[in-house]
């Protein structure tokens, strides 16, 4: 099984100059071609230790969290399928899932950390499970039918008032006041009346209140909505091609979109919204449940809103070098991989002075969306969103375990190999990736 | 949703200077998709002009224009509606119902767009309707020295037509609007 990662010796922790990193990851990255991927339950680091090239670091880390640790491959991730099918800890999982999801009530601190550890794909519940966490639907499962008609006929609600043309908007007026309008071709002939009508109300008025002015000045956040949509994911059929269903889904994306920029005038649409869309409306469309599927448009509408919202000010530029806004959150970000690693934050920051600016801001906006798969994204947003103090802190932490994950290759790197390095992320092991945040996060509360 | 513009009888620079501010700071190019043009520009400049307003110019042939090569009649579809454009003063009498209809049969339009009078006016017969956009520019005609500068803006959206008429009258821009239909697709006379 073909992995672009150096080779397993050079990860060893006697390359290291300083004390062996407080992660495992070296020692857990040991393990793959020599052992098979047992499928046990087992559940420390110790029991998969190989005894060959240097055993340093034999040390058994018990995992921090009290969870079973799912380590091993899960059933959903696209590259690492060693496993002869799902182990019995992922088809426990599996079980412990669906049973929290059939409950009258969800418990949604449970939910969260089962969460934590991504999602299994094979159960189609990924769609649920992000209304959940995102407080779409409330935990009650009664409440749930009245919630979505409530908010699905909002949506509809705002499309009309947003979404229709003035043209359609002077024809209902016309309708409504119950004027006649002429007949083309009928048998009599006159004078067609005229009817004087206010500055405001022609295509060519300039006024602020008139519809068609508002309606001409959007044009170019349209215009601007449209070539994103278009150049979102052209490699995954759903988002693009010539079939209608992917041209549905562009139209649904971009109504979304553009419903977002008129209701919030504050920040409009900003490049990159459609990156952040994308996963939501693909989970919710490809949702099993064939009711939900269809209404798959307005759900993403209120998740994408609840999931921007906590981000919202990294898209406003005023806010750059404020407290909230993205430029603090990279400082955070360096600060964090500081604590962790010292010589790693020394090497990149200072002697190779690698502004975090330049791989971090792509990495925190954009949800580490364009950093890796599509799929593999769909995981890591699982572990995203079921962080209770909102998605921010564990993206800082997988931000901060992906530095880390690649150490090796960042202290033996200049400038230029570590920000290729940086802007082009190696494909990792997701679960791995997750399970190395988890543990940084741990530490950092003890 | 598609605004088509029509306007003529401009005559400049051999009658008018140019079409008024008021009308320039309207039209403003990116709103507008279609521009059909009753002829007597005359020369060159407002060609290029309206070139700017919209890429999209249909003209045809009025007798001031210096420009030969414009066709005597146009038709074109927009959306559901066949449009057709003629100068008007190959229609004798010039400005009469009945011959403007006998020209709208002829070339099996919907809409016909003549111009010539430098009057706006716009009727409704069997075969159809018959719009003047009246002089862009106010310029004066040989049966009419006191002209209002007007245009004509129609906004076509599927089987409806909405006709904005705008003038100039005592230096304000008034706006005034038709409302018309048509209940089908096909074009049999009826």
């Amino acid at each position: 099984m073909v992995r672009k990662k150096v080779p397993e010796w050079m990860n060893s922790t006697m390359w290291s100059t300083a004390p062996p990193p407080p992660t495992n990851d070296d020692d857990f990255l040991r393990r793959s071609p020599s052992t098979k991927i047992s499928s046990t339950g087992s559940n420390s680091v110790a029991s998969r230790l190989n005894p060959a090239p240097p055993p340093s670091t034999a040390s058994s880390v018990p995992s921090p969290s009290p969870r079973p640790r799912n380590g091993n491959n899960p059933g959903g991730s696209g590259e690492y399928g060693n496993s002869v099918g799902p182990s019995a800890e992922d088809l426990s999982r599996q079980a412990h899932l669906t049973a929290e999801l059939s409950k009258k009530v969800i418990n949604m601190k449970e939910l969260r950390s089962l969460a934590l550890q991504s999602l299994p794909d094979s159960l189609g519940i990924r769609s649920t499970v992000w209304k959940l966490l995102l407080g779409y639907l409330p935990p009650e499962r009664s409440l749930w039918s009245m919630e979505l008609k409530q908010k699905r006929s909002q949506y509809k609600h705002y499309k009309d008032e947003l979404l229709t043309s003035p043209s359609e908007i002077t024809w209902r007026l016309v309708r409504s006041k119950g004027f006649d309008n002429y007949e083309l071709k009928s048998e009599s002939r006159c004078m067609l009346s005229r009817s004087r009508i206010t500055d405001e109300d022609h295509p060519l008025s300039l006024g602020k209140a008139s519809i068609w002015n508002t309606y001409f000045q959007d044009t170019e956040t349209i215009e601007q909505i449209d070539r994103d949509v278009k150049r979102t994911h052209p490699d995954i059929p759903f988002f693009s091609g010539e079939s209608s269903f992917a041209h549905s889904n562009q139209e649904s994306m971009k109504n979304i979109l553009l419903v977002f920029a008129k209701l919030n005038q504050g920040i409009r649409y900003v490049q990159g919204m459609n990156e952040i869309l994308a996963p939501i409306f693909y989970v919710f469309r490809n949702d099993p449940d064939e009711d939900s599927s269809s209404h798959a448009e307005a759900d993403a509408f209120f998740c994408f809103v609840e999931l921007l919202s906590g981000f919202r000010d990294f898209y406003c530029q005023q806010l750059d070098n404020s407290v909230v806004g993205i430029r603090s959150a990279i400082t955070r970000l360096s600060q964090l991989v500081k604590k962790h690693d010292e010589e790693l934050w020394r090497h990149l920051e200072i002697t190779t002075k690698v502004n975090p600016q330049f791989y971090a801001f792509r990495w925190i906006t954009l949800l580490l969306t364009q950093e890796f798969s599509f799929f593999d994204c769909l995981h890591i947003w699982d572990a995203l969103l079921s962080d209770p103090e909102g998605p921010l802190e564990s993206l800082l932490g997988i931000c901060c375990a992906m530095l880390v994950l690649v150490r090796r290759r960042l202290i033996a790197g200049d400038f230029t190999s570590n920000m290729k390095l940086l802007q082009h992320y190696p494909t990792t092991n997701i679960s791995h990736l997750l399970y190395v945040a988890n543990k940084l996060r741990s530490k950092m509360l003890v | 949703m598609v605004l088509v513009l029509a306007l003529g009888d401009l005559h400049v620079p051999h009658r008018a200077a140019d079409l008024p501010p008021k009308f320039k700071s309207m039209l403003v190019p990116g709103k507008i998709q279609h521009i059909i043009c009753t002829g007597n520009l005359c020369i060159k400049e407002i060609h290029d002009y309206l070139k700017t307003i919209c890429p999209d110019l249909h003209i045809v042939r009025g007798e001031f224009d210096e420009d030969a090569r414009y066709p005597e009649n146009k038709t074109l579809t927009i959306g559901q509606f066949k449009l057709g454009l003629c100068h008007g003063h190959q229609v004798i009498p010039w400005g009469d119902l009945d011959s403007l209809a006998m020209l709208q049969r002829q070339l099996d339009v919907d809409i016909l767009v003549t111009g010539h009078t430098h009057q706006f006016t716009a009727y409704k017969h069997e075969g159809g309707v018959v719009i003047n956009p009246g002089s862009a520019t106010g310029a004066y005609s040989s049966i009419n020295q006191d002209v209002n500068p007007s245009f004509v803006l129609m906004d076509i959206d599927g089987l409806r037509v909405v006709v904005y008429v705008y003038e100039l009258i005592d230096g304000e821009v008034k706006v005034d609007k038709i409302d018309f239909k048509k209940t089908s697709t096909s074009n049999s006379a009826p």
